[in-house]
C-alpha cells in the first residue's frame, strides 16, 4: 500500500507539472489581458505593471518565475485587485468546502437510501417514484433548479432571504448542489444493489438463516458501493471547489466564480493557481477513492 | 422490510437536516426574511451596486461601483450635492484663487480620521502625489495633469500650515473643482498605506480587508468577499450629525437575477441594476427611477478600415456620414434603450457645461435630426455614397442593390443591448444593400480589438469623468489610449490628416479665456463629427430600483451614487 501511494504521489506531482506547463502557455496564448479596460490605462500605467508582475519578461522566463515563486510557497499576486492569492483561495475554498460538503454528504447519504430502496423495491410504487425523481434530478441543469428554488422558497413562500450580509443561507444551495449527483448516485446504487442481491453470497448468506438487515446492509450493500465509489471520489472534489451558477445565484463567496473571473480579467497568477489547486483536489480525490477501494474490497489489489 | 426502509430513510433525514443546517444559518434566515419583508430595521440601508470591487483604494480604483463605495467612505475638498451642483466639504468655503488663474489656495476645516486623528493639508499633498507616482500605477494618475510637477515629477502641491492647501496649475483650469470632487483626489491615511506596503509593490493593500482608516460618512467595518460588505457610520465625519443612517449593507453580486429576486424579497432596498428583460415592465413603476447622466452611447468607425480603400479622406467621411444618416436611433431609443434616452445629435452630451458658466450645446444645435434619422435619410444617404463611386438599383422590395457591393464587419461585445442595437443598424443599413456582418467578441478581446483597430466598425460609449467637454475630446489625440478610430496614427490615404486637431486639443489646455477656449472646443466637435468616424446614437442614462421608503439617495452626472445623507422610514 505505501509503495502505491508512493508511486501515485510521484505520478501526481508529475501529472501537476504538466497541467502547469499547458495551462501557462494557453493562457498566455488566448487573446486579451490583463490590463484592458473601457477606460484605457495609460501606456505607462501599464509598463509599471507588467515590471512588477514580470509580464515583460519572455514566457519561458516568467515560467521559470513563476514556477520557482510557487515551489517557495508563493502563489503570487492578483493582477486584477493586488491581492495576495493564497489567502483569497484559501479562504474561497472553506466557503465552497463548506457548501460543497454537505451538498456531497446530502447527496451521497440519500442517494445511496433512495438507490438500496429502489432495489428493494424494485417495480413497486416507491421504486417507479424514485426513478422519476432522480430522472427528474439529472435531466435538470443546476441553474434551473437554483432559479426555481430562490422563486419558490425566497420569493413566493418568504420562508428564506435571498440575502443577507449576516449569514449566509446554505438550505437552498445545498440542495441545488447536491440534487443532481444524489439522482445519479441513487441510480448507481440501485443497479449495483440489483445485482448484488442477485450474487451467490447473498443467497448464501440467506440460506444459512442471517437476518435480513445484516444481508442487506453487510453483504449487499458494501458491494454495491463498489461503483459508486468511483463516481463518488472525483463528485466529492468537484462540488468541494465550488459551482460558479450556484455560487453565484445565492450570493456565496466560494471558488466557483473566481476561476472564471480570472480567466475573464485574464488573472494570470489566479487562473495558475486555481487550476494548480484544483488539480492537487482531484488527485487527493483520486487517491482516497482507490485506498477506499481497497477498503471496502480486500480483494483489490492497488498496484 | 419496511422496518428496513423506514431505517433508511431516517437515516437520510438526520443528515439532510444536518447538511443544510437546521441550526444557525436556517435561523438566521428565517428571521432575516421576517425583517426584510417588514423594513423595521430603519438605521440600515442594504445596497447592490455590483459584485466584487477590485480596489477600495481611492487612487487605485478604475470602476464606477468603486468610486460610490469610495464617495461614501471617503471625502475630499469638495463635493456633489443633491443637484449635481459641486459644494466645498473639506474646503473651507470657495478657494482663493489667483488672478491669474494658476494658483488655488484652499483653507480646510478642521476634520479628523476614523482613528480620531487629525486630517491636516499634508494628508492631500501626499494622497495626491501617492496617487502620480509612477510606483502606485493608477489608471487616473492623468487626472492630475492639471496641476504643475516639479523636477522630480511630485506635484506642485503645498500644505502652507496644517489647514492650508496650495495647489499650482499648469494654466487656468475651468474644471479644476470638478476634479477635486473626484475619487482620485480623495485623502488617503499615509501611515496605513505605508505599513500595509513595506516593499513598495503592493500599494493598495491597506484598503484590502475591513477596518482601514478612511474619513468619509462611512467605514468598512465586515467584507465577506463576494458576499457582503457593511460600512458602520462614521462618528468623526465632519457631518456626522447629518448621517442618518447607522450601517449600508452592499450585496456583492452582479447576477441580475439574483438581485432583482432580493430586491423583490424585500432583501435589498436599493439596486443598481435591472435585468434587460425587466426593463420595459417597470416603466411606470415608481421606485424604477431614471436619472441623467453625462455619456453618449456611439458607434465608431476605424478610418483605416479596408471598406474605405480607394476613396480620399474627404469621400470617406462622406461614406461615414451617410452610414451615420442610415441610422434610425429613435427605433434604438424606443426598442432596445426603453429607459427614455435623447437621441443623439452630437458626440458631446447634452447638459455638460461649458467651463464658462454655461452648457456646452444649445438646445437647439445638433449636426443633424437625431429624431428623424432612418428611413426618412434614406435618399440623401444614397447620395452621399454616390459621390464616394456606388450605384444603386430598386430590387423591386422596396429596397436596393448596391454597386459594387459593401460588405463591412460591425464588431461588438457579448450583451443583450449592444447585440440588439447592432441588429438594428444591420438592418438600416441593408435599406441600401450593405451587408453588415456582426462579429459578437468576449469583453476582453473586444477590448483589445477595438484599441488595436482589427474592425470596420464598432461599438462603443463614454460616461464622462468629470463635468468638461474636454474629457470627451481629448479622447480623439492621435495615439491617445482611448482613441478607437485610429484616427491620426492610421496611415491610410483615406483617414483624415489629424494634426490640426492635436494643435487644437492642445490650445485648449492653455487657453486661459474661458470663453475663447468654449468656441475652440465647439472646433473641436466640429472637427470630430465632420470626419463622420464617430456616430452618436443616444445619450445615456441611469437606472436603478430603489424602495419607496428611502429618500436622499443621490447621484451624480458621472454615476457616482451618494447614500451618507440618506433616510429610511418604516412601511
Amino acid at each position: 500500500m505505501t509503495k502505491y501511494i508512493t508511486k501515485r504521489i510521484l505520478l501526481a506531482i508529475v501529472s501537476i507539472w504538466i497541467i502547469t506547463l499547458i495551462t501557462f502557455f494557453t493562457m498566455n496564448a488566448i487573446p486579451g489581458g490583463p490590463f484592458n479596460k473601457e477606460k484605457a490605462t495609460s501606456a505607462a500605467v501599464i509598463a509599471t505593471l507588467e515590471a512588477r508582475y514580470n509580464l515583460d519578461k519572455p514566457l519561458g522566463e516568467q515560467y521559470v518565475l513563476y514556477m520557482t515563486n510557487l515551489l517557495h510557497g508563493d502563489w503570487g499576486i492578483s493582477l486584477h485587485s493586488g491581492r495576495d492569492i493564497w489567502t483569497d483561495i484559501w479562504s474561497r475554498f472553506q466557503v465552497s468546502a463548506k457548501l460543497g460538503g454537505r451538498a456531497a454528504a446530502v447527496a451521497i447519504v440519500i442517494g445511496i437510501v433512495l438507490g438500496s430502496i429502489a432495489a428493494l423495491t424494485r417495480n413497486k410504487l416507491p421504486d417507479r417514484l424514485i426513478v422519476f425523481f432522480t430522472t427528474l434530478g439529472t435531466a435538470m441543469p443546476s441553474f434551473v433548479l437554483a432559479t426555481l428554488l430562490l422563486l419558490v422558497f425566497c420569493l413566493k413562500l418568504s420562508l428564506i432571504p435571498v440575502w443577507s450580509s449576516s449569514d449566509p443561507n446554505y438550505i437552498l444551495p445545498v440542495i441545488a448542489l447536491s440534487v443532481y449527483p444524489m439522482a445519479y448516485i441513487t441510480r448507481l446504487t440501485k443497479t449495483s444493489m440489483l445485482d448484488a442481491l442477485n450474487q451467490d453470497y447473498v443467497r448464501t448468506a440467506r440460506a444459512k438463516g442471517v437476518s435480513k438487515v445484516k444481508v442487506i446492509f453487510v453483504h449487499a450493500l458494501r458491494n454495491a458501493l463498489i461503483p459508486v465509489i468511483t463516481y463518488v471520489g472525483p463528485m466529492v472534489a468537484y462540488i468541494l471547489t465550488g459551482s460558479m451558477v450556484v455560487e453565484n445565484i445565492f450570493t456565496i463567496g466560494g471558488l466557483g466564480s473566481v476561476f472564471v473571473t480570472s480567466i475573464n480579467n485574464r488573472d494570470y497568477p489566479v487562473i495558475m493557481a486555481v487550476t494548480i489547486f484544483l488539480a492537487i483536489l482531484m488527485v487527493i480525490a483520486n487517491l482516497l477513492t482507490d485506498i477506499v477501494y481497497k477498503l471496502v474490497d480486500p480483494r483489490i489489489k492497488l498496484d | 422490510m419496511k422496518k428496513i426502509i423506514a431505517t433508511l430513510l431516517a437515516c437520510a433525514m438526520v443528515v439532510s437536516l444536518a447538511a443544510c443546517g437546521g441550526n444557525k444559518d436556517a435561523k438566521s434566515g428565517s428571521e432575516n426574511a421576517t425583517a426584510s419583508t417588514t423594513s423595521t430595521d430603519t438605521t440600515t440601508l442594504r445596497i447592490n451596486l455590483a459584485s466584487e470591487p477590485g480596489y477600495l483604494d481611492p487612487a487605485l480604483n478604475s470602476s464606477v461601483d468603486g468610486a460610490c463605495l469610495a464617495v461614501n467612505s471617503f471625502v475630499g475638498l469638495y463635493v456633489y450635492d443633491e443637484n449635481s451642483q459641486l459644494q466645498p466639504a473639506l474646503s473651507d468655503g470657495e478657494p482663493e484663487i489667483s488672478e491669474d488663474g494658476l494658483t488655488y489656495t484652499f483653507k480646510l476645516i478642521e476634520s479628523k480620521w476614523s482613528n480620531g486623528e487629525e486630517l491636516t493639508a499634508n494628508d492631500f499633498v501626499y494622497s495626491w502625489n501617492r496617487a502620480v507616482a509612477p510606483e502606485t500605477a493608477a489608471d487616473y494618475a492623468y487626472m492630475f495633469t492639471p496641476i504643475a510637477t516639479n523636477d522630480d515629477g511630485t506635484l506642485q502641491v503645498e500644505a502652507v500650515d496644517d489647514y492650508t492647501l496650495k495647489v499650482q496649475l499648469v494654466s487656468p483650469c475651468a474644471y479644476f473643482l470638478d476634479l477635486v470632487a473626484f475619487p482620485t483626489y480623495l485623502p488617503v491615511y499615509q501611515k496605513g498605506v505605508e505599513e500595509a506596503n513595506p516593499d513598495g509593490t503592493t500599494p493598495g493593500a491597506w484598503a484590502q480587508e475591513a477596518g482601514f482608516v478612511s474619513n468619509g460618512a462611512f467605514t468598512l467595518d465586515t467584507w465577506n468577499h463576494e458576499e457582503s460588505m457593511v460600512y458602520v457610520k462614521n462618528p468623526n465625519y465632519y457631518r456626522a450629525d447629518d448621517v442618518k443612517l447607522e450601517k449600508l449593507e452592499f450585496m456583492l453580486s452582479a447576477d441580475d437575477t439574483a438581485i432583482y429576486a432580493a430586491y423583490n424579497a424585500g432583501d435589498l432596498d436599493f439596486a443598481d441594476s435591472v435585468p434587460t428583460d425587466e426593463v420595459g415592465n417597470l416603466l411606470d413603476n415608481p421606485e424604477f427611477n431614471i436619472i441623467d447622466t453625462l455619456g453618449t452611447y456611439y458607434v465608431c468607425f476605424n478610418v483605416g478600415s479596408k471598406m474605405f480603400d480607394g476613396l480620399t479622406a474627404e469621400q470617406a467621411a462622406e461614406m461615414r456620414q451617410a452610414l451615420s444618416l442610415l441610422i434610425d436611433r429613435q427605433y434604438i431609443v424606443d426598442t432596445v434603450g426603453q429607459t427614455g434616452q435623447v437621441p443623439a445629435d452630437t458626440f458631446i452630451p447634452d447638459g455638460m457645461a461649458d467651463g464658462n458658466g454655461g452648457v456646452f450645446e444649445a438646445s437647439d444645435f445638433g449636426y443633424y435630426d437625431a429624431t428623424k434619422t432612418g428611413a426618412e435619410k434614406v435618399e440623401e444617404a444614397k447620395a452621399l455614397l454616390e459621390d464616394c463611386g456606388y450605384s444603386f438599383e430598386d430590387d423591386g422590395n422596396g429596397g436596393y442593390t448596391i454597386s459594387p457591393a459593401l460588405s463591412v464587419t460591425y464588431l461588438t461585445n457579448s450583451g443583450t443591448g449592444h447585440e440588439a442595437i447592432a441588429q438594428c443598424i444591420q438592418q438600416d443599413w441593408g435599406a441600401l444593400g450593405i451587408e453588415v456582418n456582426i462579429e459578437t467578441e468576449e469583453w476582453n478581446v473586444f477590448l483589445e480589438d477595438r484599441k488595436a483597430g482589427n474592425y470596420d466598425i464598432a461599438r462603443n460609449g463614454w460616461i464622462a469623468d468629470f463635468n468638461d467637454p474636454i474629457n470627451m475630446l481629448e479622447m480623439w489625440l492621435s495615439g491617445g489610449g482611448n482613441n478607437d478610430t485610429q484616427l491620426g496614427t492610421s496611415n491610410s490615404a483615406a483617414a483624415p490628416k489629424w494634426d490640426e486637431y492635436d494643435a487644437l486639443i492642445n490650445q485648449i489646455y492653455t487657453e486661459t479665456d474661458f470663453a475663447k477656449r468654449v468656441d475652440l472646443m465647439r472646433q473641436a466637435e466640429d472637427m470630430l463629427m465632420e470626419t463622420g468616424a464617430i456616430v452618436p446614437i443616444y445619450y445615456s442614462n441611469d437606472i436603478y430600483l430603489q424602495k419607496p421608503n428611502v429618500k436622499g439617495v443621490y447621484a451624480s452626472l458621472n454615476q457616482n451614487k451618494y447614500f451618507m445623507y440618506a433616510e429610511k422610514t418604516a412601511e
